[in-house]
């Protein structure tokens, strides 16, 4: 054990550095690790907004904002939750503006507020299209005032749980090499999604699921895995993210005869229905022939070159560089492409899991506020809300426990994995792995899902997981090895993958991103009104089911 | 040399503080060049410095104005184009010409000032152009083929560009800054052979050789050694800063690194100058801290 | 396509450096870290570089293509491979290298935290527990600086920097910027003291790398001249190179022409002057300067001296004297030549213009703002004229929110 603190972060984007802000404030010794650094993280990638009832733009409030959540999540989310969430969100926001966030203003001074699909009011605070990148810099900007400390580059890659409790992590020291373990009182996870298991997808490299691969192998239930959200406008051939905030600003999705065909999906809110509304009907467009090259266009044509420039620069610069296409004149080629679990590792609503001192927030957790189809905007809010309130319980229970001991074992058992994976001379690269993931994940496990897709699927990643053990490592070195850690992200894919599909195949019904329209099309609150439970057991996936908390909103059917 | 003389291309000339003083041969070199490559210069004379990224740095929008200034007088000669020799005012010239053309309000509050102190309005129709430009491409190119008839003789030359007038390359804009190519085809053009290092488009330290001395030598230092590595007989520098710079500084380094250096560097009218047989009259080199007459002599067997 | 690359190859252990080729076979739309992915799986799994986002907002993939500091990820190889140039691929400069393309960014970072980077309010909290209220438009002071991804592209080329370590250096000072212009700041002159001091602003050689190579329009090298503009507008300007900069002002002024030969000592002082009286002469002896100075003055120099005049009494002093001009110098970047919507849609191989099913094809259009046709699904958000990244942020006038500097009490 090179260290101990009370609360270990585990992951620097805005789920992990607001946690680390609330415990360090709650005065806890604080400290992060990241295989990025801070700075680097996804979450700076987040463009259009964050999602918080001030009112500032139209009547709005916490109430309507729970709602909107609670039915975009197709009533899977749990309402006790989601309360909370909306509640807390504007005092969180407040907070930001006041540590010095940069975001948009009306012009009475106010924080600027833009419409969001699925939506009662314009409701999503921004930075032009760069708010993620706004909120990055500012949780960084006070991690740095309150110095503290950063394990950066440090790859984490097994819990240490000893006495039945968690109390540190064993990590890869990526910039020098070596196993190095730090110990906690208590953990926070906050290491984000597992975008990477698509070919198509808007999420970084770094998006490999780690902390809920981790949780898993530690004997952890995720939750709801098989809702995996696909934004409706990633750039064609990259899937790289362009905002949901082009059509808050009023661009339009066109086929290629130049139809808004929204209209004919969501016929009142056309291009800002929810975020799994609109993506299948993308895919229906494409699939019948209405598309261009797999595609559709986002067209902003009309939104006029001082309004793109405006208020979308960053989203022109995108299709600009991977596109070669300006918007102002010429529409886009977008098709949906995976962005945000909505699953993850499951937490009460103060971050705990199941095994003490262990916490999680932002994307590797599921609450759940997202249920099965999360709001665009809700995702950086919930980093930031359920950052600090995991955060703060994981400070708490530090402050009450006192000692920290890491037994050598758990260094032992990771130095064999590491040294079976480093010592194997032949054998296959992991980027084949990867591409058949990616592939297939997208052929299999997408907007659409079928019985046969889905234990197609299965059987793949079966295939994959017996291959894993004999992918090899190149780079032998100590320094920078980032061979080493991509093959144990690899194998943190396979799994948290298996666990989706398996999910995915035993929900026999279409609610939010989980979608069968030829063998079960419409949603079944009788039979699957529950979250799925995924645990790891003896090398596979053992299934369960937990209920949905529920206040005061009865299923309903959804409509846009 | 092309067949049919074109008349003249008349532009305002902007000389600028250093040629109106320090450098001196830098002006003279330049008025007696000018005709030789088809320029006919009309002397802006009612104008002062262009702030030289002092005053942009000091007071902004003071240095929006007093170019403004000078893009207004150069205006009323009748001429499309502000000639310069230096490439810290074509940048300034430029920068502030780019602002008032862009935003007509900035225009306008600047030009009811220019108003108010009894200068003529400025419309926004000047380019600002240096005179590497001028000759580097076009007409002004094609004379000085003509004009260079003398020649360098396989004179090694290293060309040294300097920043301001490669970067920001969206404000200057004429050639690609990092593969610049404009020197090169002159010393080609002039006879000379152009020899090639990696510091010719990096900084001479010229904005802060006065308050950061040290720091400024050891950029001043670069392109002298790599050019004397590679060869140079001597350097040419469309820049009378970056001049004074390698030029003047040049014992300081000598005297710090205890080695002798002694590149000659030559202004560019000065180079073409050369070429096209100008006389000490007009080129001064005994201006020069490192005389560069010493390397030019075989030119003359 | 074909993808030729050479590499710079580094080990640490070692010490040894080798340029290594590569030739692959990738996609069409392949970026240079695209490309280097290609070569790391199929090739070489032993090259080291740092990656994430992909899409130029992580900051991670700073390194050199021929020279030239370039984001990875933002590089596209298409006309590079077409045109048959097979470029040199190397570490960012000004910075420790750790493994092949991976630099020791720790003085990177240094450097940043050494400008107190964090908002140090300035205003009292509204008591209604709500946002402080400011507008847009004030906001915009800072819009450039706050684009910046802490990339390094500006400091892997910064030349002051390779002469002088210690530096901060454009990317430090341009967050440095990003607090000294947020008119919510209250730590104004405790911030530009602590830039003024040996290292800082005035060490900046002006050599315009950093805007070249920024790869998110911060612009660095604008940020440092607007934080000069600031420290001389407050009255902080003991350093020599705020005097070099104030005599330009004073020159211009009274002469018209730069009184050349007074500069070093109003610069450095009459004192340490006399240590370069040698070198004076020197310059003396060719005429470089005269010994006895005799201003020599501009014609209509009043004309200038009242400008000034007229200009201190404007409003537009300090940084807003450079963020009035963004406007117009941003335009030069974004290239378009204000076309009316009709034309762009006339345009020759136009995607065709947006119908709502039910409406003629190519029919109604609504215009910008207007919405779509129900209950106000597309309409457009509230908010000032003026977003980040806008066009109008020349407009920028000092608001009437009472910001209390400290310092300024």
């Amino acid at each position: 054990m090179i260290a101990k603190h009370d609360v270990l972060v585990v992951g620097a984007g805005c789920a992990g550095m607001r946690a680390a802000l609330e415990a360090f404030d709650a005065g806890a010794d604080v400290a992060m690790i990241s295989k990025l650094h801070p700075t680097r993280s996804h979450s700076g990638a987040a463009e259009g907004g964050i999602n918080a009832a001030l009112g500032n733009a139209a009547e709005d409030n916490a109430e309507i904002h729970a709602y909107d959540t609670v039915k975009g999540s197709d009533y899977l989310g749990d309402q006790d939750a989601i309360e909370i969430f909306a509640e807390e969100a504007p005092g969180d926001i407040i907070q930001l503006e006041n540590w010095g966030a940069f975001f948009s203003r009306r012009e009475d001074g106010k924080l600027a507020q833009r419409p969001f699909g699925a939506a009662g009011s314009p409701r999503t605070v921004y930075a032009a299209d760069i708010t993620g990148h706004v909120l990055i810099q500012v949780l960084w900007e006070q991690v740095c005032k309150r110095d503290i400390p950063v394990y950066e580059e440090f790859f984490a890659w097994q819990l240490v749980e000893h006495e039945d409790r968690c109390q540190g992590v064993v990590c890869w020291d990526l910039l020098h090499g070596g196993l190095k373990t730090v110990g906690g009182k208590t953990v926070v996870l906050a290491t984000g999604g597992a975008g990477r298991q698509y070919r198509v997808t808007t999420n970084a490299y770094a998006c490999t699921g780690d902390g809920m691969a981790m949780a898993l192998h530690a004997g952890l239930p995720l939750k709801d895995m098989e809702f995996m959200q696909f934004h409706p406008t990633t750039l064609y051939p990259t899937g790289i993210l362009l905002t949901e905030g082009i059509r808050g600003e009023g661009g339009y999705l066109i086929n290629k005869d130049g139809e808004r065909f929204m209209k004919r999906y969501a016929p009142n809110a056309l291009e800002l229905a929810s975020r799994d509304v609109v993506s299948r009907s993308e895919q229906t467009e494409i699939d019948e022939g209405r598309g261009i090259d797999g595609s559709v266009l986002l067209d902003m044509r009309h939104l006029g070159a001082e309004r793109i420039l405006e208020r979308l620069p960053g989203s022109r610069e995108l299709a600009m560089t991977y596109a070669g296409i300006d918007p102002i004149y010429d529409p886009v080629p977008v098709r949906p492409g995976a962005h945000y679990h909505m699953g993850g590792i499951e937490t009460d609503n103060d971050g705990a899991t199941e095994m003490t001192g262990l916490y999680a927030a932002g994307e590797c957790a599921c609450v759940s506020i997202h249920g099965a189809n999360r709001l665009g905007g809700n995702s950086l809010m919930e980093t930031i809300t359920f950052g600090r309130r995991a955060g703060r319980s994981a400070a708490e229970w530090a402050l009450s426990h006192t000692t920290v001991s890491v037994p050598e074992s758990a260094e032992r058992d990771a130095e064999a994995r590491l040294r079976a994976l480093l010592d194997r001379e032949t054998g296959e690269r992991p980027w084949k792995l990867r591409e058949e993931l990616g592939n297939s994940m997208l052929e299999n496990f997408a907007v659409f899902r079928t019985e046969e897709g889905m234990t197609k699927q299965i059987e793949i990643l079966g295939g994959l997981r017996e291959r894993y053990p004999n992918v090899v490592v190149e780079d032998k070195g100590e320094v920078f090895n980032s061979d080493l850690t991509q093959a144990i992200e690899l194998g943190n894919m396979l799994d948290t993958a298996l666990c989706m599909v398996t999910a995915g195949v035993v929900r026999k019904e279409s609610r939010g991103a989980h979608a069968r329209p030829h063998d079960y099309p419409t949603r079944d609150d009788e039979k699957f009104l529950h979250h799925s439970i995924t645990r790891w057991k003896d090398g596979g996936v053992e299934l369960s089911t937990s209920e949905v908390r529920f206040t005061k909103w009865e299923p309903q059917e959804r409509k846009y | 040399m092309s067949t049919k003389e074109a008349e003249p291309k008349r532009v305002a000339y902007y000389k600028g503080c250093l040629a109106s003083l320090s450098a001196k041969e830098l002006d003279t070199s330049t008025k007696a060049l000018a005709p030789q490559v088809g320029l006919e210069l009309l002397e802006l004379e009612s104008v002062t410095c262009c702030g030289a990224g002092d005053i942009h740095e000091a007071e902004p929008d003071y240095y929006v104005h007093l170019n403004a200034r000078i893009l207004a007088y150069a205006e009323a000669t009748g001429c499309d184009t502000l000639m310069t020799v230096c490439n810290v005012c074509t940048l300034n010239l430029r920068q502030a010409n780019f602002m008032l053309q862009g935003d007509s309000e900035l225009l306008a509050r600047v030009n009811e000032n220019l108003a108010t102190v009894g200068v003529p309005a400025y419309s926004g129709k000047v380019e600002v152009r240096h005179f590497l430009w001028e000759i580097a491409e076009g007409e002004g190119y094609e004379r000085l083929k003509g004009a260079a008839h003398k020649g360098l003789k396989g004179l090694k030359v290293a060309p040294f560009y300097g920043c301001q007038i490669l970067r920001p390359s969206k404000i200057m804009g004429f050639e690609d800054p990092d593969r610049p190519w404009s020197l090169e085809r002159i010393i080609e053009a002039c006879g000379g052979q152009s020899i090639d290092y990696p510091a010719k488009i990096k900084c001479c330290g010229f904005p802060i050789i006065a308050a950061r001395e040290e720091t400024a030598l050891g950029e001043v230092i670069q392109p002298i050694e790599q050019a004397l590595e590679a060869g140079a007989d001597v350097m040419v520098t469309p820049c009378p800063l970056c001049h004074l710079s390698l030029d003047a500084w040049q014992q300081k380094l000598e005297a710090s690194t205890g080695r002798a250096f002694g590149l000659p560097i030559l202004h560019l009218a000065q180079l073409v100058g050369v070429a096209a047989g100008l006389e000490e009259a007009e080129l001064k080199f005994k201006r020069h801290i490192v005389d560069p007459r010493p390397a030019l002599e075989r030119l003359e067997v | 396509m074909q993808v030729g690359l050479k590499v710079w190859r580094y080990d640490s252990g070692t010490g040894e450096r080798a340029l290594r080729e590569y030739e692959i076979e990738a996609p069409e739309e392949a970026t240079l870290l695209d490309c280097l992915d290609i070569v790391k799986d199929r090739h070489d799994g032993t090259l080291a570089y740092r990656k994430s986002c992909r899409m130029m907002i992580c900051g991670s993939c700073g390194m050199r293509m021929d020279g030239a500091a370039v984001l990875a990820c933002k590089t596209r190889m298409y006309d590079i491979a077409q045109g048959g140039r097979i470029p040199v691929i190397s570490a960012m400069g000004n910075l420790p290298i750790v493994k092949d393309l991976v630099v020791d960014m720790d003085p990177f970072w240094s450097k940043f935290k050494a400008m107190w980077p964090w908002l140090e309010p300035g205003y009292d909290r509204p008591d209604d527990g709500r946002e402080y209220r400011i507008s847009q438009e004030r906001m915009n002071v800072i819009h450039k600086e706050s684009l910046c991804i802490n990339c390094g592209c500006c400091v892997s080329e910064c030349n002051a920097m390779e002469s002088d370590p210690e530096f901060l250096g454009p990317q430090a000072l341009a967050k440095g910027m990003r607090f000294v212009g947020d008119p919510r700041d209250g730590a104004t002159v405790e911030r530009l003291e602590r830039y003024n001091q040996e290292h800082g602003i005035w060490d900046c050689t002006r050599c315009y790398f950093c805007n070249e190579r920024c790869p998110k329009g911060v612009d660095p090298r604008d940020a440092i001249a607007k934080l000069g503009a600031e420290s001389i507008r407050l009255g902080i300007d003991r350093d020599m190179g705020a005097k070099h900069a104030k005599w330009f002002v004073r020159s211009a002024e009274t002469t018209g022409w730069l009184r050349e030969e007074e500069l070093i000592p109003k610069t450095q002082g009459y004192v340490s002057a006399i240590k370069q009286l040698k070198f004076g002469y020197s310059l003396a002896k060719h005429g470089k300067v005269r010994p006895v100075p005799v201003p020599h003055t501009a014609k209509d120099v009043n004309e200038a001296r009242n400008l000034r005049k007229v200009v201190r009494e404007q409003d537009r002093g300090g940084a807003l004297g450079h963020v009035q001009g963004e406007r117009a110098l941003a335009r030069l970047a974004h290239g378009h030549a204000g076309e009316s919507l009709e034309e762009i849609y006339a345009r020759p191989g136009a995607a065709p213009r947006p119908f709502l099913p039910g409406d003629a094809e190519g029919g109604a259009v609504s215009p910008p703002g207007a919405g779509g046709s129900a209950d106000g699904a597309s309409s457009v958000s509230e908010g000032s004229a003026q977003g980040q990244g806008s066009l109008t942020q020349a407009d920028v006038t000092p608001g009437k929110e009472p910001t209390r500097k400290r310092g300024e009490a």
